[in-house]
């Protein structure tokens, strides 16, 4: 089920927008404060540059300070904005020797200004204005005492500078977002191009070709078409491996069902009932064996494609000694000598699903039931080593060569053995339930002589 | 009887907003202006606003300025020839700004952050009798002042009249320009004072003391009342000083506290639009600023007529370094030394 979630288009739009955003407000803020500060430079010299020419005014006449106020400091107080303009000349003893603050400078700020000139921004008579304060001492015939200026003045200045600079940073910001989204879109175009050309080559194949794909893609797409090359390779091998299946398959049915035939056409032309009977045996037998067969290839089939059961922690023991106690009983193993080596204390346990694991114990004893001349010793065996747990069959049979080891569990191989009635599918089941279990299948020929097949399940981290 | 009904609920209706128009708002004008200078232009405002009641108020600059200080309520326009104490009440907040079409146009150079209008253009003259023709050349110039004062001394002794720095605010803002511009003002102011001169409050003063013959040359008087002043009394000249000529701007303002700010605003803005300026230039001796108005008394015709040498006082925050008490106090102190120095 494929649901359409958004368009890639739209994420990324969204993601920029999210990053202007975020972005556009620390700058726009930043912005801001700077354009004020910029603002407040400017016009701060001002106020500077008029507390100095008053400053260049004063005399000392009589113990006092004597002020002609310089027309030209109210202009540049004032400046090209019309402020309204306010400055104070304070003697030290804080009095306003001149001005029109109406004593609206504190001694505290008195106070601050002794230590260097001051700026500050206060409420006077409700309206907001910036005032600038710093110390003179001036040399005079009788008196040394120092003198402090205060000017000041409104704030449309700084506020329409401020606001001119803003506004122009906001215009240049907005110019930069609508560029970038411009761009952006043509990204998103260019990126999303090989994807396209994905699109495009997986369109054009026939619906059977599994080929792995040949296309010029970027890093970021490569996994992706590693990921569908791995997929195509994994279907051809399915492919393969059900068109082999299939074939083996009733390769294995075609020749019991041709002895049928055969033996069914010879019967039929005798007029014998003695070969009647004869033949009606043989029929019945290879009906048996061909019935075992198709329900052989019925269980490896069911389990290759059975999903994931449940599993339950099993006990491995009990159901190695249940499954052959109950194969000891059958006609089968009376010409062989079936035993047990001596288990561990106790439960083993693993995950896993009982029915298999018996029919995996049981494929193993009919395994080497049918591969091994009468008499042979068949052992069983179950150890547990840290971590693991083995299950293992022993026999001393004739063994099997060591290039056909590796091959023994693929269906239908008997070992190069034609001499017997088995189907070849045995090991593949077991090898199938040996998978099911995240278990491995290790065959080889055992010390001596025979043939060893050990099954090692991981063991359940804690037994109790 | 339906009809009757109706008539009479009509009438109800309409009662209450007879009453209103019968109500004029009024408007309180306190000015330092002469009212029968400028009648002409009263009387064309109260015929274009006839539901505001106008009050208008002649006092000297001094008292409008307390009035529009401390006295409560405030006065709702303010009008004053003392400009730099105009510029400190507007710098102190006691304005409020005009927007209007009119206010918008006004030359940049005669407003002050919108609050504050320069809406006449009076020239600042000396003002002699003919007697003084008959012994020496007229004065054109200061430096001419200077001369005669000092080369006739004898004759002109006690015939001297000019404005009291001390007393008028307008003839203390008028001398601190004199100062700025040159300091061969003190030389006059040293002149003057070694012919004992009389130091007068205001311009009517001096031009009665002209026509009495008290006085036979008078220095910086307000050129508007000097040239009506002069078209019925004969034996007053005018000059206009040929080397430089202050010009002094009457100043308005809509205060802060107006009990009735649209009243107010409509005066102010009737003060400044055309109609209001062509009044100025052609039923008053005011001057108009505008130099679109045409009349006989605009200060386009007086630049064409003594050419570019107008000075007006400017409208801007130099201003206030005329009224900061200490070089109030320093002027003065050198006004007093300078006047008594050529005393034997």
């Amino acid at each position: 089920m494929i649901v359409v979630d958004g368009t890639l288009k739209r994420r990324l739009g969204a993601w920029l927008l999210a990053t202007v955003g975020v972005l556009g407000a620390f700058l726009l803020v930043e912005a801001y404060t700077s354009a004020q500060r910029a603002a407040d430079r400017a016009y701060d010299s001002q106020l500077e540059a008029a507390g100095l020419t008053i400053a260049e005014a004063i005399q000392w006449q009589d113990s006092r300070p004597v002020v002609e106020m310089p027309a030209a400091a109210f202009q540049i107080l004032a400046t090209d904005q019309q402020e309204r303009v306010f400055y104070a000349i304070l003697d030290t003893t804080g009095r306003e020797v001149t001005g029109n603050l109406d004593g609206a400078v504190t001694p505290a700020w008195q106070h601050a200004a002794k230590a260097g000139p001051v700026w500050m921004t206060v409420q006077h008579h409700g309206t907001p204005i910036r005032l600038h304060g710093r110390e003179l001492t001036s040399a005079g015939w009788e008196s040394l005492d120092p003198v402090q200026i205060w000017v000041g003045h409104t704030l449309s200045g700084r506020e329409a500078l401020a606001g001119d600079l803003f506004v122009r940073t906001l215009t240049r910001f907005l110019a930069m977002v609508l560029v970038a989204g411009l761009l952006m879109l043509l990204a998103i175009r260019t990126a999303l191009g090989p994807v396209r050309r994905l699109r495009q080559l997986l369109r054009q194949r026939d619906a059977d070709d599994v080929r792995p794909l040949h296309a010029h893609v970027p890093g970021e797409l490569y996994d992706m078409a590693e990921t569908l090359n791995a997929l195509f390779a994994r279907q051809r091998e399915g492919r393969d491996a059900l068109l082999r299946f299939t074939a083996d398959a009733s390769h294995q049915l075609k020749t019991p069902l041709a002895g049928l035939q055969s033996t069914s056409e010879l019967a039929l032309q005798s007029e014998q009932p003695d070969e009647w009977r004869h033949a009606l045996e043989t029929v019945h037998d290879s009906a048996a064996r061909t019935s075992r067969l198709a329900g052989q290839l019925l269980s490896l089939a069911r389990l290759r494609h059975a999903s994931e059961g449940g599993r339950d922690t099993v006990d491995l023991a009990a159901v190695l000694r249940d499954t052959l106690m109950e194969w000891a009983e059958r006609d089968a193993a009376q010409h062989h000598d079936l035993g047990l080596a001596p288990l561990p204390e106790g439960p083993v346990y693993i995950q896993g699903e009982p029915w298999s694991l018996q029919e995996m114990i049981g494929n193993l004893i009919d395994n080497a039931l049918r591969y091994t001349p009468p008499g042979s010793v068949i052992t069983l065996g179950l150890e547990r080593q840290p971590g693991t747990v083995t299950l293992s069959i022993e026999d001393d049979g004739p063994g099997v060569s060591d290039d056909l080891l590796g091959r023994l569990h693929q269906p239908f191989e008997r070992g190069g053995r034609q001499d017997t009635q088995g189907s070849g599918l045995g090991l593949a089941i077991v090898d199938s339930i040996a998978r099911r279990h995240d278990a491995r299948l290790d065959v080889h020929n055992a010390p001596g002589h025979g043939l060893r097949i050990d099954i090692r399940f991981p063991a359940l981290p804690k037994e109790t | 009887m339906l009809h009757r009904w109706l008539c009479c609920l009509l009438l109800a209706c309409l009662m209450p907003l007879a009453a209103l128009a019968q109500a004029r708002t009024p408007l309180v004008v306190e000015a330092a202006l002469d009212r029968q200078v400028i009648a002409p232009l009263l009387a064309a405002f109260e015929r274009a606003y006839p539901d505001i009641a106008l009050h208008y108020h002649d006092r000297s600059t001094l008292e409008v300025d307390r009035r529009a200080r401390e006295v409560r309520p405030a006065p709702d326009v303010v009008i004053s020839s003392a400009m730099p104490w105009q510029l400190a009440r507007v710098n102190e907040g006691l304005a409020q700004p005009l927007v209007s079409p009119a206010a918008r146009r006004w030359p940049q150079w005669a407003k002050w952050r919108n609050e504050v209008f320069g809406f006449t253009f009076e020239p600042i003259v000396t003002v002699y009798r003919l007697d003084l023709v008959r012994h020496m050349i007229p004065p054109t110039t200061h430096a001419d002042l200077h001369t005669i004062l000092t080369t006739h001394q004898d004759l002109l002794r006690g015939r001297v009249t000019t404005y009291s720095p001390g007393r008028s605010g307008v003839g203390y803002t008028l001398f601190q320009q004199d100062a700025r511009y040159s300091p061969r003002f003190w030389d006059l102011v040293a002149a003057m004072g070694a012919a004992e001169v009389s130091l007068e409050d205001n311009t009517q003063a001096m031009l009665d003391g002209l026509t009495e013959g008290k006085y036979w040359v008078g220095y910086n008087l307000l050129g508007s009342y000097a040239m009506h002043w002069a078209q019925t009394h004969p034996e007053v000249i005018v000059q206009v000083p040929q080397d430089y000529a202050l010009v002094m701007m009457r100043m308005a303002f809509v205060h802060r506290d107006a009990p009735h700010p649209m009243a107010a605003k409509a005066f102010v803005d009737f003060l400044l639009s055309v109609e209001g300026q062509r009044i100025l230039a052609g039923s008053t001796p005011l001057f108009s600023v505008l130099p679109e108005v045409i009349g006989p008394y605009t200060a386009q015709r007086l630049r064409d007529q003594v050419g570019e040498r107008l000075y007006p006082i400017p409208i801007n925050a130099s201003l206030l370094a005329f009224v900061d008490p200490l070089r109030r106090d320093a002027f003065m102190a050198r006004w007093n030394r300078e006047i008594r120095i050529l005393e034997p």
